[in-house]
């Protein structure tokens, strides 16, 4: 009766183990340090209260990290819902050589962001195609290249990010659009409705739970966006992110990760008010007008 | 009597292997952790290893390979939680911090009868005591390209004997068009720009401290005139990129002129790249200017119980033939031993003997556990200054009052 009632427990034991070891132990190991001065290789450490969390508030470089981290996401988040419902749309339509395009879109999502940075870096470089497609369009490119002014880097990271992630949600709001009945779209059009009108009285509605989803998803998402940046500037010309500012105050030169700590559960804090934000701005009507 | 002999022949064999086992637990391993991953040295490595085991049997090097791209963080965490090993090669710049932080052993009696024989104390001194053994040291040169300035009507002789030289054949390079650069101006990276600025800095006769150490004086006159002048290279003629698109652009024959390391020679060399090479030491108002010098350097982990055996292995590696050895494998060009600097193989090549040359004139960044932070300080200034975003004299002000904040050891 006991080894009964322990079996369950044993076998749940491993996956609890590595739980508590390698995540809920961190996890409160890092809030506490959050509140001290510690340095990696520094000898003991000092209990700093709120310290680190006022000095983040009077930190150029943080307050840089996070505005930019705001337009990364204010930036790329409606590009990438929009684009890649419309791509879906598109490709839930019957049409020939439609699983290639399905696939076209799909493929740079699942494509290592190290690789697709390191492309999108020669492709924005100076005399790039990039440079070379701006110009025959009739921009002036930057002297240095996209990622080498202040006033285009960010965006030209925020345009890869789009056009790397747009597949994968493209696939999500295909999913969505199959679960919506067919009888909805035929009683619509028996009653005169317009495809316009069903778009926006059945699609969209109806769409409302994978696209708060998306949202949701895609904003966490870019509230780290961390690899890119790393790959292509270094956090240089402005486009230091709030997560790079957690890897280069912690991982790098001070090892400062009492600072890195109280930044990261900072950056928590604002990710986790955002997303009830967008739960309650997105929240599902229980009747559907139309 | 065969059953006397038996038990003489079971004692003898019990005997030779507990003298076996002692000789065994006698033996020395010493752990290393070292940067020199590249197929063209780690044979000369590892045959320099079997080389001291064969003249050393009671001693044991046990080699792991790091990388740059994650070593310094591996070696901060290994002390950090106490598994550092015996011995490391580290970079000139973390020195103060392991320093500090009491994690290295202090080296002075040890190696002080070698100080006139090796270059690059200075950097392996933090305190008042040398922490480290310099091996192969790192400075910076000007790299020219003489097809482009014999296309810009440059005479085939000239050498940028001063700062306005330099700045005048770079515009008449420039002039050349057709995507032709003077100047290769570093962005992008950390730990590159700084070392391409500071030569033309210090050559300007600008200071970061005060001959006392205590005060930062980067927003000097001096100073100013160094970054203006820095700048109105970039603005009138540069190529800015990453280290690595410089080097690219030069070797393609788009840029007139660049500060680089030893690693370009090598490149070129692997590359059999056809390029009218031309090498000098940083002008300055007087010739020669200064450059920067870094280097690896080899410290015992100060909790090691291996120190002397760590100690033989590092005067061994650093001896002026095992430098000379290792320079030629690696195609380097910068032993810390006299007596390798010497050696014909160096001054039998003019592009080697530039990067000799420049060493005696080379200045080492200051020795403090902060460093890196005021690193990025000084290139956060230039950078803001090269793109506009501040006026010369406001970013040094800034960068300024960041490293003075830094030495009192407040947060920025």
């Amino acid at each position: 009766m006991r080894s009964r009632r322990l079996t369950p427990f044993l076998c749940g034991l491993p996956w609890l183990l590595t739980f508590v070891v390698f995540w809920a132990f961190p996890l409160l190991y890092s809030f506490v340090i959050g509140f001290t001065d510690y340095r990696l290789l520094q000898r003991g450490y000092e209990w700093v209260g709120w310290g680190n969390y006022a000095a983040l508030f009077n930190d150029p470089d943080f307050l840089s990290a996070l505005k930019n981290t705001f337009i990364f996401v204010v930036g790329t988040i409606p590009a990438t819902t929009i684009i890649s419902l419309a791509l879906a749309l598109m490709v839930n339509r019957q049409f020939r050589g439609r699983g290639l395009f399905r696939a076209g879109f799909f493929v740079p999502s699942i494509t290592s962001m190290v690789v697709v940075g390191l492309v999108f870096t020669h492709l924005y470089s100076r005399g790039g195609y990039v440079a070379m497609l701006a110009a025959m369009v009739g921009f002036t490119p930057p002297v240095n290249g996209f990622l080498y002014e202040s006033g285009t880097a960010l965006a030209a990271i925020m345009a890869m990010d789009v056009w790397m992630a747009v597949g994968y949600y493209m696939l999500i709001f295909l999913a969505g659009l199959k679960s919506i009945p067919e009888e909805l779209y035929e009683a619509a059009e028996i009653n005169g409705a317009s495809p316009l009108r069903q778009f926006f009285s059945i699609t969209l509605p109806l769409l409302r739970p994978v696209t708060l989803f998306i949202v949701v998803i895609n904003s966490i998402k870019s509230f780290q966006v961390f690899t890119e940046i790393f790959v292509m500037t270094r956090g240089k010309f402005d486009t230091s992110s709030a997560v790079y500012f957690v890897y280069e105050k912690g991982l790098t030169t001070s090892y400062d990760f009492g600072y890195a700590s109280a930044a990261a559960y900072l950056l928590f804090v604002i990710i986790g008010l955002l997303s009830l934000a967008q739960f309650g701005l997105f929240k599902q009507r229980k009747e559907l007008s139309w | 009597m065969l059953r006397g002999n038996m038990c003489h022949r079971f004692v003898l064999v019990l005997l030779s292997i507990v003298l076996l086992s002692c000789a065994t637990v006698a033996k020395e391993t010493v752990e290393w952790w070292q940067f020199w991953t590249d197929p063209g040295i780690k044979p000369t490595i590892e045959a320099m290893i079997a080389e001291f085991e064969a003249a050393n049997p009671d001693i044991d090097i046990n080699v792991t390979d790091l990388t740059w791209a994650d070593g310094q963080e591996k070696i901060v965490i290994a002390f950090s939680a106490g598994t550092a090993p015996d011995m490391l090669e580290v970079g000139s710049d973390w020195i103060a911090q392991f320093a500090a932080n009491g994690y290295l052993a202090d080296l002075s009696a040890q190696i002080a009868p070698d100080s006139g024989k090796f270059k690059g104390w200075g950097l392996a001194t933090y305190d008042g005591k040398v922490y480290g053994k310099p091996w192969i040291l790192g400075t910076r040169v000007l790299f020219g390209n003489r097809d482009l300035l014999k296309r810009a009507g440059i005479d085939s002789t000239f050498v940028p004997l001063s700062l306005s030289a330099l700045q005048g054949a770079a515009l008449m390079v420039q002039k050349l068009g057709n995507g032709v650069f003077g100047w290769g101006s570093n962005t992008a990276e950390k730990h590159r720009l700084y070392k391409k600025f500071l030569p033309i800095f210090w050559s300007f006769g600008a200071q970061l401290f005060t001959d006392d150490n205590r005060y930062c004086i980067i927003s000097s006159e001096k100073g100013i005139a160094a970054l203006n002048y820095y700048k109105r290279l970039n603005d009138t003629c540069g190529y800015v990129a990453d280290q690595r698109g410089i080097e690219d652009a030069f070797l393609d024959g788009k840029i007139g002129f660049i500060i680089s390391g030893d690693w370009l020679l090598k490149r070129i060399d692997l590359e059999h790249r056809k390029i009218n090479l031309m090498t000098t030491l940083i002008p300055g108002p007087k010739y020669p200017g200064r450059s920067f010098l870094g280097g690896e350097m080899l410290v015992v982990n100060e909790k090691t119980k291996n120190r002397e055996a760590a100690i033989k292995f590092i005067d061994f590696i650093t001896s002026p033939a095992n430098q000379v050895r290792f320079c030629k494998a690696n195609r380097s060009a910068n032993p810390s031993s006299v007596e390798a600097q010497a050696d014909p193989y160096f001054s039998g090549n003019p592009h080697l003997v530039t990067f000799i040359k420049q060493i005696n004139s080379s200045v080492c960044p200051p020795v403090d556990p902060d460093w890196p932070l005021m690193e990025d300080a000084i290139e956060k200034a230039v950078e803001d200054a090269l793109f506009g975003r501040r006026l010369v004299a406001t970013a040094l002000r800034d960068a300024q009052v960041k490293i003075a904040a830094l030495r009192n050891h407040a947060k920025p």
